[in-house]
Parts: C-alpha cells; structure tokens; sequence
C-alpha cells in the first residue's frame, strides 16, 4: 500500500508550473579590428542552442550605414531586437539632422539603449566598428547592459576568452621583443582575423562553419565570406 | 578579525600579533599572546578557531621539542614547517579539522632567518614578509614599499610599527595592542608591544619611557 | 579550483617536450607570494605540474613523491611518464567522492626510446592523452585559443620554448589571479633547460 503511494507520486498529476525562461545562448563570435583608414567586423555564422545547430549560415552582423557596422552575438532574439531599434532610430536622427549618424554617435545611442534595460537586459555581446568623423577606423566594445570603450581591436562572444589574448599578442604586439609595434594593415588584419576563428573553431563548440568579414573604408563595406570547420 | 605580521631580514625576522580575544561583538581581553614558542629559535603566531589555536600550537610544539629528546638535535625550521603543514593537512580532510592561521618565523643556522605563511587550508610558503588577517589589506602595502633585507633592528620595528599605525588608522575592527618578538641567531627576544596608547603618546610628541630593541 | 589561482601548460615538440607554469600564490584576490612552485621534478625527464588548491598542490606533491619511490625502490628503473600517468590518476580516484582539488598536467621522455608524452586529467583522475599540448588552471580558454594558434608539430627545443612562453604569458594576462612571472622547462634526452619569465605584474 505504501508502495502505491510512491508510485503515485511518480506519475505526476495534478497541476505544475512550467518556468518562463526569457533568454538562450544562441552562441557565435565577433572579432573587430580598427585601422588607421579602415575597421574590420567578422562574426561567424553558426546559429545554435546547447547541443544543436539552428543554421549554419546565419551572419551576425548589422550593417546601421555606410560607415557602421553592428555585431551581435548571444540571444539572437536579443541581437534581432536591438539592431531593430537601432536601425528605427537611426532613421529618426537621418530624418530630423538630413545626415547620417555618425559612428561614434551610434556608440553612445547603443550604450543608451543597452542601459535603459539595466534590470532585464538585451543578452547581448555587441562589438561596433566603422570609421568616425575622420575617418578613421574605431571600434566600440559593449558588455550587456551599455558600460563602452573604444578600443584598437578586441573579440567578444562565446570564444571572446579564447581569441583575445591571441589578438593581444598579433595585433597589441604584447609580450614581443624587438619588434615595432606597427599599425596593421587590411591584408595582416585579415589574416590574423582568420587564423584567430580557426583556432576558435577547434575548441568552442558553439563558434565554426564559416565567417564573415566586413571591411569598412571609405570607398563602402566590402564583404567577405571565408570557411571554418562544420563540426 | 584578528591579525598576524611577520617580516623576515638578512640577520633576523620579526614578528607581531594582535592581543585582541573577541567572542562575537564582545572584546574579552586585550593581552592574549599568539605567539607560541616552538622550540629555541622558533615562533609560531596563530589565529582562528579559539580552542583550535592554543590546541595546535602546543599539539606542534610538545611533537617538536619531543623530536629533539627523541633524536639529539632539534628540528630547522623549514623542516617544523612542512611538519606542521603536513599535520594541518592530515586534519583538514579528517572529521575534525583544525581552522588556524598561522606564521611562522625561525632561525636556522645554516640558512638564516626565515618566515612561513601558512592557512588554514595547509597552503604553505615561504615568503620575505606577510600577513594574516584584514589587517594585511593595509600592512602587506606598507611592506611592500619599506620592507628591504639590509635593515638595523631599530628600523625593522619602525616598520612594524607603520604597519600597526595604519591598522589602527583604516582598520575598522579595534585591535590596539601588538605583542611583537624577534628571532635572531641568539634566539628569541621580546620586544616592547606596540600598543595604540604607545603610539598616540609618540604623535602627541609626549616624552615616554625609553624604551630600547633589546 | 580558483581559490589561489595558476596555471600550467605542456607542450610536445620535436624529440622534446615543454611544461610551463607561472608563479603566483593568493587567496582570491590578493597575492601573498611570487614564487610559488605548482611543477615539481620526478625523474630526470619527468615533470608533473599541479595547478588548483595550494594545499592539493602540494599535499599531492608530497604522495606522488613517496608512491614514486615505492615504485622506483622495488623496480631498480625509471617510470615511463605514461605510468606514472596512471599512478597519478589512480591515486586520485582513490579520492573519487572527496576529491583533491587538482589538475594534474605531465610532461616527460619516455626513459628508454626518448619519445616524447605530455598528458593531463581532471581532479578525480580522467587522463587526457593528446598529440599536441595539454592546459590546466584558471585560464584554460585563453591558453586553448593561443595555443591553438601558436602551436605546430615537431617544433625544436628553441622554437618550442618561443612558442610555449608566448602561449603561457599572453594567456595569463588576461586572467586576473595568474602571472607574477612564469617558469618554463624544456625537457630534451640529455639537457634539461629551466628558464623564468618576467610577465605583468597586475
């Protein structure tokens, strides 16, 4: 008799609250690089959720205008949202000011917008690359709820850890001796952006397939697709 | 709560405890002595777990000296160190651990003086100078800048007595009086306690008492 | 595991292997020395490096040393890292439900043909028995992504001692309790090349 009690615990009827659970870590990467006349975003294009792949070819990046561009990574819905606003009110100030905004002024707006959500935040890594009223390259880096800095180049995003330090030491010229710590170049960023994804692709899980590259200048946004691992 | 210093030097290695026994939000006494002597040229100062204290340092020290009836010679004191540490470690997985801090400063005469470090967990090492306790948020700093392995006996108390000044200047917790002891080749000397009385009466330029480093 | 902080890192190259680790010891936050030993020496191209909590680091020093020269005493001859492996990993999953709070990471020669080993395993005993590099503490992912990068079979002892001193420093300063210098050991058949780092010290 006491067994059946137990066992009719087990079957588990009667009424049970099912949790809302508002975010998911929908995984990817970002790497930007600024220049002296050009920045550069790359995001890769794995979308997925603990265990499975959602797509293999989704960007994570938001082209806001000619010369900015927004990169996304975490709860995609988050990063869909945001941009979306972002975009919205973009196109207001294009309206109200007939100019575009500038880079610098999108980094502030981003910063806002992230922070009016301070107690139910936009599950976000944001990484903002362009290039500002001179026209040289900057990048805005973002933790989840608006604290900003721009920085030379920096990698955020579920392999941030892992790529970081390798950009510290390639592109920062940190722990080298005898070396000029000179400016890079398109060319060297480009490589060093893409040796950087592959080593992340072997070890995050949630980061691989492909990725792709922004190369902002003045002349306008270059994209570039380049090929990562599938497993 | 409570705070233990140790600084060693080329020559010599100095020592110092708070004489602080609080029971929750009550101070019980301000002339405890945490500082246990090992054997000739050794100094354990120790804080924690009250019971816990006064029973490990005698546990240590009676093993010890019976090491030396036992054998003839007495222990160095990097070897009481890792005796120590070993026993402190033996207990942390048994059913009754000991929760004590400790330092240790000693002479070896081979090798000179040395300082050992060693927490609760049984982490030990050997270091110039450390702390014990929130007092080492503020004194760690002041030995950082002064702490050099040439200085006059005079001079090292001078440091120790830094250290106090800015204990009692930042530290919330009332720990007025430091009982302090060197260890030199000759042995274990007690030096005056550096007490808040002490050191008000010095910045008040009051003419004290003379009192002299050994 | 991140209680006193470190780190440790091995690598293979060609005929030789490198272990590395730094040097700090703290609780949390605050650092108390700068000269903390987390690889120890146990044969004349054996190193076993021990990152984690400082008193498992040490306390499981001092076991590995004693079973070692049990082994040593009633077999007259060096152990092969991959045993000594084995003896490490079983010796910790004698402590499967209260475990040491370890990461063991080994790097030696095989005491006859000179190939080289490096392995890791986890605080209950798990060995990891890769081709390339092995890491361990609390910068695990900095030290995969620059080693992943950095990293190529059959390096030389020079090469290999680049490569595994860059890994080992850009790594620790993005991890706030590693660094406060670093000690590397390159292990060849007939030298064996200790070498300190200086890193950041913040």
């Amino acid at each position: 008799m006491a067994l059946y009690t137990v066992a009719d615990y087990r079957t588990n009827v009667g009424a049970k609250t099912v949790p809302f659970i508002p975010y998911d870590d929908n995984g990817g990467s970002l790497v930007a690089v600024a220049g002296d006349d050009f920045a550069l975003l790359a995001s890769d294009t794995r979308l997925s959720t603990g265990f499975s792949i959602y797509t293999r070819e989704q960007s994570k990046l938001f082209r806001l205008s000619d010369t900015t561009v927004l990169g996304c990574a975490g709860c995609w819905c988050d990063a869909l949202t945001l941009a979306r606003i972002l975009e919205a009110r973009m196109q207001m100030y294009l309206h109200e000011h007939q100019r575009p905004m500038s880079t610098p002024a999108v980094a502030q707006m981003l910063s806002t917008l992230l922070y009016y959500k301070r107690f139910f935040p936009y599950y976000v890594a944001n990484l903002l690359a362009g290039l500002d009223e001179e026209g040289k390259g900057c990048v805005y880096s973002y933790d989840p709820v608006g604290s900003y800095e721009r920085v030379h180049y920096k990698a955020s995003g579920s392999a941030g850890a892992l790529l970081l330090p390798f950009l510290d030491n390639q592109i920062g010229y940190n722990n080298m001796e005898n070396v000029t710590p000179e400016p890079v170049g398109i060319p060297k960023a480009m490589q060093i952006l893409k040796d950087a994804f592959i080593s992340a692709a072997e070890r995050d899980i949630y980061t691989g397939d492909s990725i792709f590259i922004n190369i902002i200048t003045k002349d306008g946004i270059q994209e570039e697709k380049f090929a990562l691992r599938r497993d | 709560m409570e705070c233990l210093l140790g600084v060693a030097f080329r020559d010599f290695v100095l020592i110092a405890a708070d004489m602080t026994n609080a029971r929750s939000i009550m101070v019980v006494k301000d002339d405890e002595d945490k500082l246990h002597k090992i054997s000739n040229k050794l100094v354990m100062a120790i804080c924690g777990e009250s019971g816990d204290t006064t029973q490990f340092a005698e546990y240590i020290a009676k093993n010890i000296q019976l090491y030396k009836m036992r054998n003839g010679y007495e222990l160095s004191p990097s070897a009481a160190a890792n005796f120590t540490r070993r026993n402190l470690a033996d207990y942390l997985r048994s059913q009754s651990p000991y929760y004590v801090n400790l330092l240790l400063a000693g002479y070896d005469d081979e090798t000179g003086p040395e300082l050992y470090f060693v927490d609760y967990l049984a982490s030990m090492v050997k270091v110039p100078y450390a702390a014990h306790g929130y007092g080492g948020f503020f004194s760690l700093s002041i030995m950082d800048r002064y702490h050099k392995a040439d200085v006059s006996k005079d001079d090292a108390y001078e440091i120790m007595k830094k250290c106090v000044r800015e204990i009692h200047k930042r530290l919330i917790v009332n720990l007025p009086n430091f009982k302090v002891q060197l260890i030199d080749k000759n042995g274990i000397h007690d030096l005056p306690p550096i007490t808040a009385k002490h050191l008000a009466a010095e910045e008040a330029d009051v003419p004290l008492p003379e009192v002299r480093v050994i | 595991m991140s209680y006193n902080g470190g780190a440790v890192l091995a690598m293979k190259g060609k005929k030789c292997v490198a272990i590395a680790a730094d040097k700090r010891f703290g609780i949390q936050a605050q650092t108390l020395a700068l000269d903390f030993q987390k690889i120890f020496e146990m044969g004349p191209h054996l190193y076993v490096g021990l990152p984690g909590l400082a008193t498992d680091t040490q306390t499981v020093h001092e076991r590995l040393k004693f079973r070692l020269n049990l082994y040593e005493l009633k077999e007259s001859r060096h152990i092969h890292p991959k045993t000594f492996g084995n003896m490490v990993s079983n010796m910790l999953y004698e402590k499967r439900f209260g475990p040491y709070f370890v990461e063991p990471v080994i790097a030696g020669l095989d005491p006859k043909t000179f190939e080289p080993y490096v392995c890791s395993m986890d605080l209950i005993g798990c060995i990891n028995e890769p081709e390339d590099f092995v890491v361990a503490g609390t910068c695990t992912e900095q030290l995969y992504g620059v080693c992943e990068a950095l990293w190529e079979p059959d390096l030389e002892p020079d090469d290999l001692f680049e490569t595994i001193s860059q890994a080992l420093t850009n790594a620790l300063d993005r991890d706030p309790i590693s660094g406060w210098g670093a000690v590397v050991h390159i292990i060849e058949k007939d030298k064996i090349t200790t070498k300190t780092l200086k890193t950041r010290m913040d």
